[in-house]
C-alpha cells in the first residue's frame, strides 16, 4: 500500500521565509510520489502550529511526516510527541535541518532554496523507508548493590535507603567506614572524621532497608542495567555475628600479634581482632593467614575465652547471589609507596613517614595514643614535609596531599610548642573557596613553604635526618628530626579485578573510567553501574560524598518501583540468516552488547546495552547488522536525493 | 547547482551541532555541502562513501567528535581507520584521495564546521567533478 506522505515546510517568521522561496519547496515536495500533502506553515514549533499539524495528520490519514525546519535537536522531541498524540509512530517523524544547516550559513537565496528543496526530497525519500519503533520497556529490580563503604558507598547508600529502596552495601574490610574512619581531624573544619562519621555508620547498620556485608568481596555480575544478579562471597570470619556481643574478652588471651594495618603497621594487633576500638560492626574477625589454629597448630585461646560461644573455627566462605538493579563502585584507592623512589630513603630512614602514618600517630586512638614521637621516643623539634611524591611518575595532581600536609602541619604547631616545620613543595594546590584560609594560618605561625620543585634528597645523619634541595638554583640542605612525604593516591588493586568483573573500562592511570569527565563523572559506560568517590579519581570527602548522592539520585530517578524501564528505541538488529558467524561485531561493540548464541552461531544484540552508534553495522561484513531507523537503505535515499 | 555535491556525514552528537553552531553564527559556507545526520561517525561505512560517488557525489565529508571524545568512545577512530584504506584504494582506481576527508568538529566548534566545510568546498572545486572511471 502506498504511503500517505504529509510535508510541512516551516518559515520560522524571517529565519527561513525571508532567505528561501517556501512557496517553491511546498511546491518541490508535491511533485514527490506519495506525497499527499505539502504545505508551508508560519512557526510549526507555536501551539497553532503544532494543532495545525495534528489537524493536517488526522485529516490526512497521514503515514509518513517530513518536517522541514529548525535543528532537530530544538524541537523534534516536541514534534515527535504531537505524531504520537494523533496516533503516529513518532518514528515515522523525519525531520530536516533548512535553518541552521541551510538558510543561515546560504547567503544566496536561489542556492538556498535549491539546497533546501534537496534536503526536502532527501527527507520525504528516506521517510517512506522508516519503520515505526515501538518503546521498549524491561521489568526491573529497584534493590541496589553499593560496593565500598567509605564517605562516597556510605551517602549512595543512606540516599537510596531514605527512599525506602533495599541496598546491599558490600565491604571487603571486617568494618565499614572507610579510609575516613583513620582521620582523627580532616581539612579544613578541622573536624573530627570518626564523630562525623558515626551517625551515619549507625544509621547504615539500623536501617531495615539497608543490609550491610562486611568481610566480603564481588566474585562475579551477570545481566543488565534493571536485572543485574551478583555474587558475592562472604568471607568466613570464625566468629558468629549473631552470638558476638563485641566484649572484646577473646583478644587478651590470643598468642599471636602481627602487625596493624589499620594503624599502617605502627601498632599491633592480635589474629583475633577488630580493626579499632570502636569499628562497626563491632565483631571481631579471625586473620585465617596468622591464627595458630586455623593455620594446623594447636590453640583454643580464644574459644575458651569467649562467654558467648561465638567462636566458630569451622566457619567457612560463603557464596550468595542477589538481584539488583544498579550498582554503585565506590571501592576507594590507594596510596603510591613511595620506597620505590630511593631519594626519600622512605623504609629505609627512621622517621620518614607518609602522611597517613602521621594522620596515625596524631589519632587518639592510634599506636602513641595521639602523641606525635620519633622512633626513639623523642618529640621531634624539626619536621619537613616533602609534596608531591610520585606526582611525576603516576602523572597526575591527586589535589588533596596540600591540603592534608597543611593540615598536619597545623596539627605539628599545635601539638608540639616550638616545633620548627617546612614545606617543600612544588605547587600548592588549595583550590576550594576555604581552602586558603588553613595555609595561610599556618605560614603565619611560622611553617615555612619551601619551593624546590622536586628535587628533594633525604639522607640519615647520626640519628636525624637531612634534606638536601635546591631553591633558587641554589643547592641547600636542612636538618630535621622527620620528615613526611605526601605520596601520590592510586587506584586500589581491586579496581582492575573489579573491572573484569564487570566489563567495564579503566583510565589510563587505573581508575575507573567515567561516562563523561565533567557531565557524568559517577556513570561509567555500562548502564547501571556508577562509581563514586577515589575509585574515579583522586579526590576530597567533599567531591566524594556529591559523587555518591548524584550516582544515588540517578539510580532514584530511573529505576523506580513498579515502573518499567525504558530502553534506547534507536538500537542495532541482527539478522540471524545473514550472519557469518563471524564475531566481527562483537569485537568492536563498545558496550559489550553483541554476544554469540553459540547453538545457531550467530551474533545477537541485547537490547538493554546497545545504544545504536551503528559501529557494528558499519563493520558487518555481510550486511546483517541493521540500525533502526538509520538503515543503509534509508541513507540510500538520503544520498540520492542530496547529490541529485 | 553550480559546483558538484559533496555529501557530508554528521555525528549526532558533535558535528551535527557544530554545524548548527556554524547556522547560529550565520557563517557562511557553499551550498554544495550536503549534511546527513548518523548518529556516530563509526557507522559510516565504505558503502555510504561508494555510494555517494556512485550517485554522482564529487567529494565525501565524514565529521565526529575528536579523539577521544566520541559520545560511543571509539566510533571516530574505527571511521578513521577505515577511511584511510578506503582512501588507498580509491587511489589505485584513480580517484583522488583527497576527496574522502575525515575530520573532527566539536559541538561548540561552529567557527571549525565553517573553516572545515570551507576548505573542503576549495579541494573539491579543484579537483573539479568526479568522473568515475569504472562507472556504467
Amino acid at each position: 500500500m502506498a504511503e500517505r506522505i504529509g510535508v510541512f515546510v516551516c518559515k520560522c517568521g524571517p529565519n527561513i521565509g525571508d532567505r528561501i522561496d517556501v512557496d517553491s519547496v511546498v511546491a518541490e515536495a508535491e511533485g514527490i510520489e506519495d506525497v499527499v500533502t505539502a504545505k508551508s506553515h508560519n512557526l510549526l514549533c507555536s501551539e497553532d502550529g503544532i494543532r495545525f499539524l495534528q489537524e493536517e495528520i488526522r485529516k490526512g490519514g497521514l503515514t509518513r511526516v517530513v518536517i522541514a525546519a529548525c535543528t532537530p535537536k530544538q524541537y523534534e522531541q516536541k514534534f515527535m510527541r504531537a505524531c504520537e498524540g494523533v496516533g503516529l509512530n513518532p518514528y515515522l517523524l523525519q525531520m530536516t535541518n533548512i535553518r541552521e544547516q541551510c538558510a543561515w550559513v546560504t547567503p544566496d537565496p536561489a542556492q538556498a532554496t535549491a539546497k533546501a528543496k534537496s534536503l526536502v526530497r532527501a527527507a520525504t525519500m528516506r521517510a517512506t523507508l522508516q519503520e515505526p519503533i515501538e518503546k521498549k520497556e524491561i521489568e526491573i529490580h529497584p534493590d541496589v548493590l553499593v560496593v565500598g563503604s567509605g564517605v562516597a558507598g556510605l551517602e549512595a547508600t543512606l540516599t537510596l535507603a531514605q527512599k525506602g529502596r533495599k541496598v546491599y552495601l558490600l565491604e571487603k574490610s571486617p568494618c565499614i567506614g572507610g579510609l575516613g574512619a583513620r582521620f582523627e581531624e580532616v581539612y579544613q573544619t578541622m573536624e573530627c572524621a570518626p564523630c562525623m562519621l558515626a551517625p551515619e555508620l549507625q544509621e547504615v547498620l539500623q536501617k531495615e532497608n539497608i543490609e550491610a556485608i562486611t568481610y566480603g568481596e564481588l566474585e562475579g555480575v551477570v545481566g543488565s542495567y534493571g536485572n543485574f544478579t551478583v555474587k558475592i562471597r562472604r568471607k568466613a570470619r570464625y566468629v558468629s555475628e549473631e552470638a558476638c556481643i563485641g566484649c572484646s574478652a577473646c583478644f587478651e588471651p590470643c598468642p599471636v600479634e602481627v602487625s596493624n594495618e589499620f594503624d599502617e603497621g605502627l601498632s599491633k594487633r592480635k589474629a583475633i581482632y577488630i580493626p579499632f576500638a570502636g569499628a562497626l560492626p563491632n565483631v571481631p574477625v579471625i586473620d585465617e593467614a596468622n591464627c595458630i589454629k586455623l593455620k594446623g597448630g594447636e590453640c583454643n585461646a580464644c574459644q575458651e575465652a569467649c562467654p558467648f560461644d561465638a567462636i566458630d573455627f569451622d566457619d567457612q566462605d560463603r557464596i550468595e547471589e542477589k538481584r539488583v538493579g544498579a550498582i554503585i563502585l565506590a571501592t576507594g584507592s590507594t596510596q603510591f609507596n613511595p620506597s620505590s623512589l630511593a631519594q626519600y630513603g622512605y623504609g629505609r630512614f627512621d622517621n620518614v613517614l607518609t602522611g597517613l602514618e602521621l594522620e596515625r600517630l596524631n589519632a587518639s586512638n592510634g599506636p602513641t595514643g595521639g602523641k606525635i614521637l620519633l622512633k626513639d621516643g623523642r618529640e621531634p623539634r624539626s619536621v619537613a614535609f616533602v609534596y608531591c611524591v610520585g606526582r611525576k611518575e603516576k602523572g597526575h595532581c591527586s589535589g588533596i596531599c596540600c591540603m592534608y600536609s597543611v593540615k598536619l602541619a597545623h596539627l605539628l604547631k599545635e601539638k608540639i610548642p616550638g616545633v620548627e616545620v617546612y614545606s617543600f613543595y612544588t605547587d600548592l594546590c588549595l583550590p576550594k573557596k576555604e581552602h586558603q584560609r588553613l595555609y595561610e594560618e599556618v605560614v603565619e605561625k611560622g611553617v615555612e613553604f619551601i619551593r624546590s620543585n622536586g628535587s628533594e634528597r633525604v639522607s640519615r645523619d647520626g640519628k636525624g635526618l637531612v634534606v638536601e634541595y635546591k631553591a633558587d638554583s641554589t643547592s641547600k640542605s636542612l636538618a630535621v628530626d622527620m620528615v613526611v612525604l605526601a605520596p601520590a593516591i592510586e587506584p586500589n588493586p581491586d579496581t582492575a579485578k573489579l573491572a573484569a568483573i564487570l566489563d567495564i573500562p579503566l583510565d589510563e592511570r587505573g581508575f575507573f573510567s567515567e561516562e563523561h569527565p565533567l557531565m557524568k563523572s559517577f556513570g561509567t559506560p555500562l548502564e547501571g553501574v556508577f562509581i563514586a568517590g577515589c575509585c574515579q579519581g583522586p579526590k576530597d570527602i567533599g567531591d566524594a560524598v556529591a559523587q555518591g548522592g548524584a550516582a544515588a539520585g540517578r539510580i532514584l530517578s530511573r529505576l523506580i518501583p513498579g515502573e518499567k524501564l525504558e530502553l534506547e528505541p534507536i538500537v542495532a538488529v541482527i539478522d540471524e540468516e545473514i550472519c557469518g558467524g563471524c564475531n566481527t561485531c562483537i569485537s568492536i561493540c563498545p558496550y559489550s552488547a553483541i554476544s554469540r548464541d553459540e547453538e545457531k552461531k550467530v551474533a545477537v544484540v541485547d537490547d538493554t546495552l546497545c545504544r545504536g552508534c551503528g559501529t557494528c553495522v558499519a563493520a558487518c561484513p555481510t550486511g546483517a547488522a541493521r540500525a533502526k531507523h538509520f538503515t543503509n537503505e534509508e541513507i540510500f535515499a538520503e544520498i540520492r536525493e542530496v547529490v541529485r | 547547482m553550480n559546483e558538484p555535491t559533496i555529501v557530508s556525514f554528521l555525528c549526532n552528537w558533535c558535528s551535527y551541532e557544530g554545524a548548527d553552531k556554524a547556522g547560529n553564527a550565520r557563517l557562511e559556507y557553499p551550498a554544495n555541502i550536503r549534511p546527513i545526520r548518523v548518529m556516530c561517525s563509526g557507522r559510516v561505512d565504505t558503502e555510504l562513501v561508494l555510494q555517494a560517488f556512485r550517485e554522482g557525489a564529487s567529494g565525501v565529508l565524514i565529521l565526529g567528535c575528536h579523539p577521544g571524545d566520541c559520545h560511543y568512545k571509539k566510533g571516530n577512530y574505527k571511521t578513521r581507520r577505515r577511511m584511510l584504506l578506503l582512501r588507498k584504494a580509491l587511489a589505485q582506481f584513480g580517484v583522488e584521495p583527497e576527496r574522502v576527508k575525515v575530520d573532527w568538529v566539536a559541538a561548540g566548534e561552529g567557527e571549525r564546521f565553517a573553516k572545515v566545510a570551507n576548505e573542503m568546498a576549495e579541494t573539491i572545486r579543484e579537483l573539479g567533478p568526479l568522473r568515475l572511471p569504472l562507472s556504467g
